[in-house]
């Protein structure tokens, strides 16, 4: 799956620190992202997304002239799009008012370069979804616009419980996803005693996307923990 | 406060017990002395043993020796007043000259009532006569005047009772507004008392008998609330001091770490430098944890991290927290073994969720940091006796004896400031305790049965 569509998204980074904004700019550069603008104070900020229109934001929760959380409100008024925090905060309190505000995400100083990319690279693959995200594995594709896999061209329909199933193993592609994680994403909040139930639906996926679903080469099963999907190229 | 009605049923009961005592003991008193008092008290029988002692001869009448020498012995003259005649018809030898010969019938009746001159007369019915005794003057007096209504005797048993009872009821109303007072005044200080030892804020009105009592228990209270608000106060700084001195390393931290975290995949730098910011990185991550740890260490030693638990099903967490060790992509010298059996699905718990996987990743990260040389890890959940247990172990290098017993027993210098000279431990096992203690858990450390170091958290489960 190619996600270079990400990298040409507008970002507004802010903070007061001169060195930290040119030390995430670099990592960003590195990363491939073209477009980043920077701001110092919460007025700068709001003049330069009036011009600039961001696609994504990144914002320190303590500024000269007022906070974070008040300036992502400010900011998500013009236009919606997805914002990280980056602060020196960790305290829990200050991360639920975040998220309860509409942040997508919450970082706690300090971080690693990789810490930083995989989440900006999520939020942005999670907000910004490709014209035809047609996803490839080894023995066929997802389409989840359709909600249905192309298996030797053959299409192939998926119900609603294994397209929410699917779509929260792409999420966290080559990675496990727990069996609490999965139950919950198919059955919402409460998600107790439906693993029997979970089993039969990784079943019959695996019916639909793998050559041999007696030996799954994509959708790998992590005894006792979760599955995982492997991509194609990954 | 049950102590007050229990003070006041002890109160009665000393009372009731006290006077029933007394009454007994009066009781007793009277029998002891009006026994005593018999022997020489029935002049009434004397008079009759004489009558019957006196026999008649030709030469008149004769009193039996013994009766004489008894009247003789207690200074007692006597007489025989004849039937027909009203004639003294026989006397003692001691006679005092004022004691008349002859008798009317109002004489009788008057010396059966009272005296003759001054002596105490009584008398006793002989065969022809009637025998007259006179005791010394002053030996006794007589009270012949006074007669009681039939019923009143009859009724006397009844009347003593009711006597007796009123004056029981008496006492106890007098003892009831008497202590009322007292018991009034005690209440206020009892519980007062009582808020003190929960380090409540205590104010009991200084008024009424025990008002000295009051003002020092209200003294009492204020040293205590102004020492705790010391105490607060001086904890409340010393945290916040841990939470403003990590929060200012973070921004530094976050561009060393930055830097040398590009440095590191920098192909272009040389192999070896890039293990110089490889080891910036790794040195940089210890003090990332460390200054977590501490300001989460302090904040729950002084209360002042919120908790907020919910009902979790404890596998789950503890099975998103091994997943995320995965998922980190760890070094492969470490690999976590998930050992819950299957078929155990759900254990609920009511606990903060981020806390509770704090401290199980805190015991997974303990295993990786110990054993550099890399180790297995086995983390298991299990159900018994309604406690839920988390098994985080590992083969690695362990610790002695001697460390697990301090493990376990002795406090963190973080929260005992003696001993402060001994090597200093890591925060991460106390974050655990600290945790686990603030769900009504414990924490046990001991020996893996796999060769290495095992931390069991045990929580009671929600129903």
């Amino acid at each position: 799956m190619n996600f270079d569509y990400l990298k040409q998204k507008r970002i507004l980074l802010v903070d007061d620190e001169q060195e930290l904004l040119d030390m995430v700019v670099s990592i960003l550069n590195e990363d491939g992202f073209q477009n980043i603008k920077t701001a110092k104070t919460v007025s700068e900020a709001v003049t330069v997304s009036e011009t600039y229109q961001p696609e994504f934001a990144i914002l320190d929760v303590m500024l000269p002239d007022g906070n974070g959380f008040n300036l992502m409100e400010r900011l998500k008024k013009a236009a919606d799009y997805p914002v990280l925090f980056l602060t020196a905060r960790g305290e829990d309190d200050d991360k639920f008012r975040g998220f309860g505000l509409g942040a997508d995400d919450y970082m706690v100083k300090p971080f690693l370069p990789k810490e930083l990319l995989f989440r900006v690279n999520a939020i942005l693959r999670r907000s910004y979804k490709a014209e035809n995200p047609l996803v490839k594995l080894r023995d066929s594709e997802i389409d989840f616009e359709r909600a249905e896999i192309i298996k030797k061209g053959e299409h192939i329909s998926l119900t609603a419980k294994e397209r929410d199933i699917l779509a929260a193993l792409y999420r966290n592609a080559g990675r496990i996803v727990t069996i609490d994680a999965l139950c919950e994403a198919a059955w919402g909040d409460n998600p107790f005693g439906y693993e029997n139930s979970l089993m039969a639906h990784i079943r019959r996926i695996r019916e639909k996307i793998e050559a041999n679903p007696s030996q799954p080469v994509s959708l790998i099963t992590m005894k006792g923990l979760g599955y995982k999907l492997v991509m194609e190229g990954k | 406060m049950k102590s007050v009605p229990k003070l006041i049923r002890r109160f009665v009961g000393i009372m009731l017990l006290s006077s029933l005592l007394l009454i007994i003991l009066n009781f007793a008193l009277l029998v002891i002395y009006t026994l005593n008092q018999a022997p020489n008290g029935s002049p009434w029988i004397t008079a009759q043993e004489v009558a019957d002692a006196l026999s008649q001869n030709e030469n008149g009448y004769v009193l039996g020796e013994d009766t004489a020498l008894e009247l003789q012995n207690t200074d007692v003259w006597a007489i025989l007043i004849d039937n027909r005649t009203m004639e003294v018809v026989w006397q003692t030898e001691k006679l005092p000259e004022t004691v008349p010969m002859s008798y009317t019938a109002s004489d009788i009746a008057s010396l059966t009532r009272s005296y003759i001159d001054g002596y105490p007369t009584f008398t006793g019915e002989a065969e022809n006569g009637l025998v007259v005794l006179g005791y010394p003057k002053e030996s006794f007096w007589k009270h012949m005047w006074p007669s009681w209504d039939y019923n009143f005797i009859a009724n006397l048993p009844k009347t003593v009772l009711s006597v007796l009872a009123i004056n029981i009821a008496l006492i106890f109303i007098i003892y009831v507004i008497a202590n009322s007072k007292l018991l009034k005044s005690v209440k206020p200080i009892v519980s007062g008392i009582q808020a003190l030892s929960t380090n409540e804020e205590v104010h009991i009105r200084e008024k009424g008998l025990l008002s000295e009592l009051a003002v020092n228990i209200n003294k009492t209270s204020d040293i205590l609330q102004t020492q705790s608000r010391q105490l607060r106060k001086r904890e409340t700084a010393r945290a916040n001091w841990i939470a403003g001195v990590s929060h200012d390393i973070r921004t530094p931290l976050s561009m060393v770490m930055g830097y040398a975290g590009q440095l590191e995949n920098d192909v272009q730098l040389s192999e070896d430098n890039r293990e110089k910011a490889a080891v910036i990185v790794r040195q940089s991550k210890r003090m990332r944890n460390l200054i977590n740890d501490l300001n989460l260490a302090s904040k729950l030693e002084y209360n002042m991290q919120p908790l907020s638990p919910e009902r979790q099903n404890l596998i789950a967490v503890v099975r998103q927290v091994v997943v995320d060790f995965i998922n980190m992509n760890m070094d492969e010298k470490y690999t976590i073994e998930w050992q819950t059996d299957e078929a155990f699905t759900s254990c609920t718990v009511n606990a903060d969720k981020n806390l509770m996987k704090r401290a199980v990743s805190n015991l997974i990260q303990n295993s990786i940091n110990h054993n550099e040389q890399g180790c297995h890890i086995f983390v298991r959940v299990k159900l018994e006796d309604n406690i839920c247990t988390v098994i985080v172990s590992d083969d690695g290098v362990g610790a002695t004896d001697e460390q697990i017993e301090k493990l376990n027993n002795t406090p963190h210098y973080m929260v005992c400031d003696e001993k402060t000279t001994e090597q200093r431990h890591g925060l991460g096992l106390l974050i655990v305790k600290q945790i686990v203690f603030a769900h009504g858990g414990n924490v046990l450390v001991k020996h893996s049965e796999y060769g290495g170091f095992e931390v069991d958290l045990n929580l009671p489960i929600t129903m």
